[in-house]
């Protein structure tokens, strides 16, 4: 909590602008060269139309001012003026009852003021409607409650990472409900509707740099992590760019197989917990304690699905499932198959976004569970004299 | 008891007789009553017990988020606190507080009438409202929902919270209690209006009352439509909406805002219509540009129907369409515009009494000019963009749903008080407790224009750090719009017991409301009175034996039993 102190800092006008800057900035770093300061009401603006936005904004904000003022003190002066004592034995009959030609121009005036705002409004909304041919594509995959963004060469991040000076396409799907990735920075917003593609396009000239990002939010409700399906964006120069990108498409497989488990496996779980605990707490799906126990006809093998199936009635040679490990697998690609008892169709499927490596270091994660704490952090490392 | 024709006004003093309270007695004639006023009442309370159930949704809601991540309550339970919040706040206060409380109350007494024309369709839709309800509150019990007010799909058939069909079945059957309603008022206004009032006779809360019917009876049905299509898909796996089985979520957006973008004015319109009357007659003055006034609210309620693509902004639908309805959009602002001008005309040279009623209507000026001039960000395309689904958002339908429509229901209700009670509150509290209100109400949600502009986006469980001094003092704001509310509810209950006996007519009111007693006997007249200009305030004066105003009819020619009639039939 704020003291009284602070809050009171923050109502005096004249520290009202530098109050609200840091609510913008990215993540407490100074603000990179090329963009727009934040202000009274806009953050920082760090895009090629976040200028023409704001503009916008402002010729808005002192129209509303202006006729605030105007009604304001017109009511309050009239008020105060023709007040009479309670109870006031006559009333004046002067004032006038109706005023066509004043009445038109009140009419008019907002009327030519409407339609002025209006054009102005389409004008910038067409510059930014649609992307120019020569931009970036990344693909964009929300599910609840994460984003995927997938570049040209292959890789994929959690965060969107973009390359400066360039025209950047984000072509977006969901694969189970709405979701919106809006931009505050960028002032761009755009709804990702399961079953199309909807496209967002935006320029940053304004390089953050791989440690301090702009805000990245989900703005359009969408359950329990709605609220944390916020990322960052990264502006990084051109060669930066580059060379995060070739090493981002080659990081899973660069790590040795015996190694993939604690070295891939805690940043895909990232995802994973959102819904899945480790130390068994509950959460929007099952927790992962004791599941490889369950799959592999260990303790708790006979637990019946929603379907009234056992694991050990579908797992096992000749069953559905031939192996534990082609289980775990399909019931991340089709979740719904089989639900576990008192758990609802919730799970997008993650075919496609999840490689087979990573698939391997999620199994090889579930079958050494005990090595990691409840965060998913591999604790081996830390404290080798344990075992 | 003697007729309102008679000259003499010292006779209409009510002196303990017969009035529509005391007329018959036991729960029994309560409950079967066809009485417009006693269904009125019923509905008054009924919609300030719902009132004061999403009150404290908002206030817990508000505290939840004091801090960032976790104050006292998980994601889950916040989600399902600002989604009941928002549906009993919308289909259980807003939607029915002006036209089924106060506008059953006041309707036939202003044109009149015994009654409405079908007071059994009026009881009947009393007990569809309290079905509704009775379904809202059910799917508490099962497991409550968190799909937002709005049930967008595919989310909401797809949730687990076990509460959804009901809530829908609820706001399904609270759908048909308002066309019933809004069927009601549009024969009522035709059939039964008296000698002498002509469409541009009526007070201007009929206007807005008819004008919010012709809503209701048109959009509501899509509504019902819609939510009859949500529960197949989510009952019978039928694909309407759900893409994963060949439906169309824009789809569902397009039917909910048709009817939803409506609903704002089934709100806001009979809103307008109190503050017209409530400026007119504490400041003792011809309504200036009557007309203009009536053709606006007529002109809002077309045009609702033609601006619900604005909702849908950043859905994906075309940029075509986006530029259509941004331009349509901007209509809506002109008949707003042209209101509040003519209201502060209205105070130009008029005799106001800054009384508790009067300061409501000042507050609605204040707060749906902010609500009414914010809408220009959100109309604009290029900056609704980035504002789309955000606090502010939030804080634009506040200032017109709370701010406007609510404001002007609790100064309406100030103001019919003494004749629904026939007692008087007390002033000095009640000015007290609306400084208290407006204030509190500022606070809360100017600061939420600041979030959302500054990227804060909606139906946060969990936010940045840096958001949290703003949401500290919306919360603080809520709490000190909360103790005005009960300092309120504390003395409008304590002028119940102890308050002072109403006289007829104890604003200097001029319309039919004012001429009859308080509370009005059964009937409200013997026979159906004639009428002149309900505005012209030259033949109300004030009566020191009643200590009330009394609209002295002998000064009116027109309304002069013995002179010649020139009224218009």
């Amino acid at each position: 909590m704020m003291s009284i102190h602070h809050i009171l800092a923050h109502l005096a006008p004249a520290t009202l602008a530098q109050a609200a800057a840091p609510a913008a900035a990215p993540a407490g770093n100074p603000m990179p060269e090329g963009t727009i300061p934040p202000d009274f009401w806009m953050p920082v603006g760090a895009s090629t139309i976040a200028g023409s936005v704001d503009q916008m904004l402002a010729v808005i904000n002192w129209i509303c001012y202006f006729f605030f003022a105007l009604v304001v003190v017109l009511m309050a002066y009239f008020a105060w003026k023709y007040r009479v004592r309670s109870n006031s034995h006559r009333f004046r009959m002067d004032g006038p009852v109706h005023n066509t030609p004043l009445e038109l121009t009140w009419t008019i005036i907002p009327l030519l003021l409407c339609v002025v705002i209006f054009f102005m409004g389409f004008r910038g909304y067409l510059d930014f409607s649609q992307p120019p041919k020569n931009s970036y594509d990344i693909d964009v995959t929300a599910v609840k409650w994460a984003w995927t963004f997938k570049y040209p060469n292959g890789a994929q991040s959690d965060d969107l990472y973009v390359p400066a000076g360039r025209p950047v396409r984000l072509v977006m799907r969901s694969s189970d409900v709405l979701h919106s990735l809006f931009i505050p920075a960028f002032r761009v917003k755009r709804d990702v509707v399961p079953g199309r593609y909807t496209h967002l396009w935006f320029q940053s000239d304004a390089i953050t740099g791989a440690d301090h990002g702009y805000h990245l939010f989900c703005t359009e409700y969408c359950g329990t992590g709605h609220s944390n399906m916020n990322r960052r964006v990264y502006v990084l120069g051109e060669t930066e760019f580059n060379e995060w990108l070739e090493q981002q498409a080659r990081w899973i497989d660069e790590i040795d197989d015996e190694e993939l488990y604690f070295k891939a496996g805690p940043k895909i779980y990232a995802r994973c917990s959102q819904c899945h605990s480790i130390d068994g707490s509950m959460g929007t799906g099952p927790s992962w304690k004791g599941l490889w126990e369950k799959v592999s006809g260990g303790a708790g093998s006979d637990q019946k699905f929603a379907d009234g199936k056992s694991y050990r009635d579908l797992i096992g040679p000749g069953k559905e499932y031939a192996t534990p490990e082609d289980y775990i697998r399909d019931s991340i690609y089709n979740p719904g198959r089989h639900l576990v008892s008192g758990y609802g169709n919730v799970m997008p499927t993650f075919k496609g976004q999840l490689s087979d490596r990573a698939t391997d270091a999620v199994i090889g994660m579930l079958k050494r569970l005990d090595e990691f704490d409840s965060k998913g952090q591999w604790t081996k490392a830390a404290a080798p004299a344990a075992k | 008891m003697t007729t309102i024709g008679i000259r003499d006004p010292h006779t209409l003093a009510p002196a303990a007789e017969d009035n529509y309270i005391t007329h018959t007695k036991g729960f029994l004639s309560w409950i079967v009553t066809l009485d417009h006023k006693r269904i009125g009442v019923m509905y008054m309370v009924a919609v300030l017990l719902s009132f004061l159930l999403g009150g404290i949704f908002a206030l817990l809601l508000r505290t939840e988020l004091l801090t960032p991540g976790r104050t006292f309550v998980d994601a889950d339970t916040y989600n399902q606190f600002f989604t009941l919040h928002g549906a009993i706040m919308v289909f259980l206060v807003i939607i029915p507080s002006i036209p089924a409380a106060l506008g059953n109350f006041v309707l036939p007494i202003m044109l009149g009438a015994k009654d409405v024309a079908f007071p059994r369709l009026n009881l009947f839709s009393f007990y569809l409202w309290l079905l509704g309800a009775g379904c809202t509150l059910l799917s508490l019990a099962m497991g409550g929902f968190d799909t937002g007010w709005t049930f967008y799909t595919p989310y909401s058939t797809t949730t687990t919270t076990g509460g959804v069909i009901p809530v829908i079945v609820g706001v399904f059957i609270l759908g048909f209690s308002s066309i019933f309603t809004g069927m009601n008022f549009i024969v009522t206004i035709h059939a039964l209006r008296p000698k002498g009032m002509t469409w541009f006779r009526m007070p201007l809360f009929l206007w807005a009352l008819y004008s919010t019917a012709i809503i209701q009876v048109l959009a509501t049905p899509v509504l019902a439509i819609t939510l009859g299509l949500l529960v197949v898909e989510r009952v019978l796996n039928v694909g309407i909406f759900n893409p994963s089985m060949g439906g169309d979520p824009v789809l569902y957006q397009h039917f909910f805002w048709f009817y939803s973008h409506p609903a704002v004015y089934i709100m806001i319109v009979p809103a307008m219509g109190i503050v017209s009357e409530l400026i007119a007659v504490h400041a003792h003055r011809h309504i200036f540009g009557y007309r203009f006034i009536a053709f606006s609210s007529i002109a809002i309620a077309m045009f609702s129907f033609l601006v619900w693509g604005h909702h849908m902004f950043t859905s994906g639908q075309s940029a075509l369409m986006n530029t259509i309805f941004s331009a349509i959009s901007f209509s809506v602002a002109i008949p707003s515009a042209v209101k509040v001008f003519n209201w502060l005309a209205t105070l130009y040279k008029g005799s106001i009494s800054l009384n508790t009623p009067m300061l409501y209507a000042l507050s609605f000026l204040v707060l749906f000019t902010i609500g009414g001039l914010t809408g220009l960000h959100l109309a604009t395309l290029s900056t609704d963009v980035h504002l789309h689904d955000t606090y502010f958002v939030v804080a634009h339908f506040h200032y017109v749903m709370m701010g406007s429509a609510l404001i002007a229901m609790i100064g309406g209700l100030h103001h019919w008080w003494p004749k629904m009670t026939g007692r008087m509150y007390n002033e000095k509290l009640g000015m007290i407790a609306c400084t208290i209100v407006f204030i509190g109400f500022n606070l809360t949600f100017f600061t939420q224009f600041m979030l959302g502009s500054h990227g804060m986006p909606r139906r946060y469980y969990d936010y940045q750090p840096e958001f949290q001094i703003y949401h500290v003092i919306s919360t603080i704001g809520s709490y000190i719009m909360a103790f005005g509310f009960l300092m309120t509810a504390g003395y409008l209950i304590q002028s119940l017991i102890s308050g002072a006996k109403a006289p007829a007519n104890p604003w200097g009111g001029r319309s039919l409301e004012w001429q009859c007693a308080s509370p009005p006997p059964h009937d409200n007249f013997k026979e159906q009175p004639r009428v002149g200009d309900c505005y012209d305030f030259s033949i109300v004066r004030w009566d020191e034996s009643q200590k009330g105003y009394v609209v002295d009819r002998s000064l009116d020619p027109e309304l002069d039993e013995g002179a010649p009639q020139t009224a218009k039939a």
